[in-house]
């Protein structure tokens, strides 16, 4: 099992949300991964973003950019 | 530390996965019908006969398992603070997907939780619903990749919230104050059942364990497809292996595509039928159990969801939807069961409401974002 690593999670309301951000990145070539959303976070079994938390700003002004709602976003041990 | 790591990530779901395995061998060894210890579906189709809501007389029983799930999920949410008040996802679009998710499950003969104690029993008939459940989910995925949303939920007040564990309370109190309310089977399976009290506790120790570890038949196929994590499956898989060995401890495994209780050899249609149920329940974003642990959560769109499966259920035997299990007839003949023309027209009715939902539900005019 790899070491924990400290991440950028994004949570969504819903997992079009996950999946346009997904999108958005890729497109931009942004760095992160679908995850399932962390327990830690919510009871919820949604889909959540991953990403380098070096990457915040850039990628909270792209999400505000691109009108995706997020359900807010963790600094995380994953 | 890797061995704490593994443990904290697979821990609750493998520890639920065990103890809805040795549940369901409980619950059948105390009455319940042979791989039928848990089943949402037909639990909640023998609820709506209880009702009064469909008049097929082997198939009415207010089971205490279902009451159980949903109360001990409101109980677990409760005490890790996690009982939220939230609706407003599509409710109507909900209930339409949970009327037809049952009438699928039931054509198959069972939720895919049953599904999974079928194949853990031996019954090979089940394999073909375990495929369908598969095309369905990757049919359900292939939409989400596009976009689809129900749209997202909104925080209501926690009466909103506490409806439908106020109703299982309800519930609870009919069948034991007020039976006579209630229509009983005398014969089939909706005669056969655990002491109520022994059902009732393996319901809540199931909503407890499956609140906290979020297990979710089709999550978990729906992670190892979108995401490649088997944190989820790990639960289906742990259902499966625990029921296996119980049943051939107990001398109840009979691996075989003959004569299994409660199940039929239309193959096709076992496969189409589950096919249904694993997409519309990617639509809805959680199987039956996990709607009703959401709903047990607090989640309004799940309780509608649940009445939509109550009231699919109540269909599909006022409309002779449902499958009939194989028999043997008294000259000794196999007689193979299934479904009729009906429930055909009925599987097929139901893709097509879930494609005009999804349809409509992709992002476009209306964003659902």
């Amino acid at each position: 099992m790899r070491k924990k690593q400290p991440r950028l999670v994004v949570a969504f309301h819903t997992t079009a949300g996950a999946i346009a951000t997904e999108r958005l990145c890729q497109a931009c070539g942004m760095e992160g991964r679908l995850i399932p959303v962390p327990r830690i976070i919510t009871s919820d079994c949604g889909i959540a973003w991953s990403a380098p938390p070096n990457l915040r700003e850039l990628l909270e002004g792209k999400l505000q950019q691109a009108g995706i709602e997020t359900a807010g976003l963790y600094d995380l041990l994953l | 530390m890797r061995e704490k790591n593994w443990i904290r990530e697979y821990g609750w779901i493998l520890l639920t996965g065990v103890v809805v395995g040795v549940a369901a061998l409980v619950l059948t060894s105390a009455g319940n019908p042979k791989n039928m210890g848990f089943c949402i579906a037909c639990f909640e189709r023998d609820i709506a006969g209880a009702l009064g809501m469909h008049s097929a007389g082997k198939v009415q029983y207010l089971r205490p398992e279902i009451i159980g799930i949903v109360l001990g999920s409101t109980l677990a949410a409760a005490v890790s603070k996690e009982f939220r008040g939230r609706a407003g996802s599509s409710p109507a679009c909900r209930f339409a997907i949970g009327v037809f998710v049952m009438i699928g499950a039931l054509v198959f003969l069972g939720c895919p939780l049953r599904m999974v104690i079928r194949l853990g029993g031996g019954d090979l008939t089940a394999v073909a619903g375990l495929l369908g459940f598969l095309a369905g989910i990757l049919v359900g995925i292939f939409f989400l990749r596009r976009g689809f949303s129900l749209g997202r939920a909104y925080p209501v007040r926690k009466g909103e919230g506490s409806i439908l564990p106020g109703m299982m309370i309800l519930l609870l109190f009919l069948l034991l104050a007020a039976p006579s309310l209630l229509r009983f089977s005398e014969e089939g399976p909706g005669s056969m059942h655990a002491f109520w009290g022994i059902s009732l506790i393996a319901g809540l120790a199931v909503g407890a364990l499956a609140q906290r570890s979020r297990l979710c038949m089709a999550g978990g196929l729906r992670d190892v497809f979108l995401l490649r994590d088997f944190r989820l499956l790990s639960g289906f898989l742990a259902i499966w292996i625990t029921v296996t060995i119980g049943n051939l401890l107990l001398g109840n495994y009979h691996l075989s595509a003959l004569s299994q209780p409660i199940a039929h050899s239309q193959h096709l249609w076992s496969f189409l039928g589950m096919a249904l149920a694993g997409w519309g329940s990617i639509l809805l974003g959680g199987c039956p159990l996990r709607q009703l642990i959401l709903a047990g959560e607090g989640n309004g769109d799940s309780a509608v969801t649940v009445l939509g499966m109550i009231v699919g259920a109540a269909v599909s035997h006022n409309f002779g939807l449902a499958g009939a299990a194989d028999s043997v007839a008294a000259d000794g003949t196999y007689v193979i069961g299934g479904i009729g023309t009906a429930g055909m027209a009925a599987v097929a009715l139901g893709f097509a409401v879930l494609l005009a939902v999804t349809l409509a539900h992709l992002p476009g005019k209306e964003e659902a974002v």
